[in-house]
């Protein structure tokens, strides 16, 4: 796989920024699982929900290839029965662990789609994912 | 004001099909794209597609079974039109297969309805429609309610003013297919492979209410997408043509004398010879002597390896600019393709002088598939160039035959309104050569058989053999004026 691109990192950077300040499991579990079906909605109409799983898979075993210490999360993953599921299996992992995770599968997932359409095309589907996070930012900021 | 329903035509955005289509595509046409698979039928429909949609008139693009999406955007976007900034705005994909699986034809027809409800497109794409036909058929009715299913979509594409385009993997026309029957316009894409080369052709079969262009219409897909040749139209001749006509110079001294005071204006002239007769040199001196005018031609290059002219002058001629050189080393040409390039050229350069160099060259360029039709393509290029009332001079190879008295290999003949000769003959151990003017359409010519030589300068064309006979036949003899006297 090629070196993230400045996209794949925006789309890590809207994670943290879904997660907000306060980065407990729970919260790294559901923004993860969030953007991850903010981009299923994106793609699915494009190429098909067998796509998108097909992509999902990929996406795992290349994370557990490429970051050993995350194969067993990524198993787990696997073993999950959709995104619903994977909450359960994050929430069980350490902050760190389920942080990494979540970057690592979201920057994968984008430059597997990278690989296959392009960065223009991917980048045009993918955009809305990380864009409207953008405007979420300033409630952020203010929260306590 | 008419009270007729007008029907207006897009520009489909193809080079050429347009023409072929008969002025456009008709809108709210409810199409067909048929044909073997690898024949172009995603990519038509996606130059089609990139070119008509905007944002107010947006674009579905329904995948079916099939190709799976991820590859068709893969391969389609190395095209040129393809602009990924058009995709969710002015073109939306949608993928059907999860509804096509179940085999329901109200469902995939119930989804395709509701999408286009809520997006109002004004052009629907269906690829492959065979997949939606074939999945339907799995379950145990064999029939299914496909004639039903597609006359509702068709009914529903037209009354949401949407113009259509089912996309199948169809290989018989004669199938009886309720297809056929309900779409209005059919576009058979196919591919024709004879030895080792493959030509792509198009037919439009049926178009409704369109003049569309009969017959097979060859095409080519490189990155800028599908190009169709479409046959050049005839120019029509508003007036007879005026006599005595302007004449060409042909730079070479005396020839234009034997011509009968140079070539007639707008004429398509054979040059015929053996090889290493002069051919090649006799079209350069054409070219030079237009270009000494202050005119500008076009050549076409079939046997010579490109930028090794023998030519000098034909060299400083084409990198000057004043002469356009049309060089195609693509295999499987077609005669239109060449046509189009020719015209191409001679548009660009306004040019009044055209060479074709040489005829057996141009036939052995072309596809294996046309070479049955050679003549009758020549006959139809000819027609294309000389319309345009540029002048023509085509070299043909002449194979030495002094049992028969032939001007050219492929009966063309009497395609061209002059004809030079060139020929070898033997005297006194020597091999000369000698040239005839053999026909000039409405003229008076010369009827000599003039010996010639070629040195530096060109072609210097000298006096006739009186003493010798037989010339023709490659060995004349010596002709003994006695035995005249008795």
């Amino acid at each position: 796989m090629s070196t993230p691109s400045e996209e794949s990192c925006q789309l890590a950077a809207s994670l943290m920024r879904r997660i907000g300040p306060d980065a407990e499991i729970a919260k790294v579990a559901e923004a993860t699982v969030a953007t991850l079906q903010d981009m299923h909605v994106a793609l699915t109409p494009v190429i098909g929900q067998q796509g998108v799983a097909a992509l999902y898979r990929r996406s795992l075993h290349l994370c557990a290839t490429q970051h050993p210490h995350l194969a067993s999360i990524c198993g787990s993953a696997q073993a999950a029965k959709g995104l619903s599921s994977l909450n359960a299996v994050l929430a069980e992992q350490s902050q760190a662990d389920g942080l990494l995770f979540g970057e690592v599968l979201l920057t994968t997932f984008y430059t597997l789609l990278t690989t296959l359409i392009g960065p223009s095309l991917t980048a045009r589907l993918l955009r809305d994912v990380w864009e409207p996070s953008l405007s979420d930012a300033p409630s952020q900021d203010i929260s306590p | 004001m008419s009270s007729k329903a007008t029907i207006n035509r897009l520009a489909t955005g193809v080079p050429g099909l347009d023409e072929v289509l008969g002025g456009g595509l008709p809108e709210f046409s409810f199409n067909l794209i048929a044909g073997p698979p690898g024949c172009g039928k995603t990519t038509l429909a996606h130059q089609m597609m990139f070119s008509l949609a905007t944002p107010e008139r947006p674009a579905l693009f329904f995948t079916v079974l099939g190709e799976p999406p991820l590859k068709m955007l893969r391969y389609q976007q190395q095209f040129d039109f393809f602009d990924s900034e058009a995709i969710n705005q002015s073109i939306r994909y949608i993928n059907l297969a999860d509804d096509t699986l179940a085999g329901d034809l109200d469902e995939v027809l119930r989804r395709i309805v509701s999408e286009v409800e809520m997006h109002s497109p004004a052009l629907v794409f269906v690829d492959s429609f065979r997949s939606v036909v074939l999945a339907s058929q799995t379950r145990s009715n064999p029939n299914n309610n496909l004639p039903q299913f597609i006359q509702q979509l068709g009914m529903l594409m037209t009354t949401w003013q949407a113009t259509t385009f089912l996309i199948g993997e169809y290989f018989t026309e004669t199938d009886t297919n309720p297809i056929f029957t309900v779409a209005d316009g059919l576009i058979w894409l196919r591919q024709s492979v004879q030895r080792n080369s493959m030509v792509r052709k198009m037919e439009i079969m049926k178009m409704r209410g369109q003049p569309t262009l009969p017959g097979l219409h060859t095409f080519r897909i490189a990155t800028s997408g599908i190009k169709v040749f479409a046959p050049a139209p005839i120019a029509r001749v508003a007036a007879p043509r005026e006599f005595p006509s302007k004449r060409l110079k042909m730079g070479v001294p005396r020839l234009d004398e034997m011509l009968g005071g140079g070539l007639p204006m707008g004429y398509s002239l054979l040059v015929a010879g053996p090889s290493g007769s002069g051919k090649s040199i006799l079209a350069a001196s054409f070219l030079a002597e237009g270009a000494r005018n202050g005119e500008t031609g076009v050549i076409a290059v079939f046997e010579q390896r490109p930028n090794h002219f023998q030519s000098a002058v034909l060299t400083d001629l084409i990198r000057s600019g004043q002469v356009g050189l049309v060089d195609s080393r693509a295999p499987d040409l077609s005669i239109d393709e060449i046509v189009q390039l020719l015209l191409g050229e001679i548009g660009r350069l306004k040019a009044t002088r055209v060479v074709i160099d040489s005829l057996s060259g141009f036939e052995l360029a072309l596809a294996p598939t046309f070479r049955d039709d050679f003549r009758e393509s020549l006959a139809r290029m000819v027609t294309a160039l000389t319309s345009l009332g540029v002048s023509v001079l085509m070299t043909s190879e002449l194979e030495d035959r002094y049992t028969d008295l032939r001007f050219s290999p492929y009966g063309t003949a009497f395609l061209t309104d002059a004809i030079i000769v060139q020929r070898y003959i033997e005297v006194e151990s020597r091999l000369l050569r000698i040239m005839a003017v053999v026909k000039v359409r409405a003229s008076s010519h010369s009827d000599e058989l003039r010996q010639y030589l070629i040195d530096d300068e060109g072609l210097q064309i000298g006096e006739r053999l009186p003493d010798q006979e037989g010339l023709l036949g490659g060995r004349p003899t010596r002709h003994r004026r006695g035995d005249s006297n008795g």
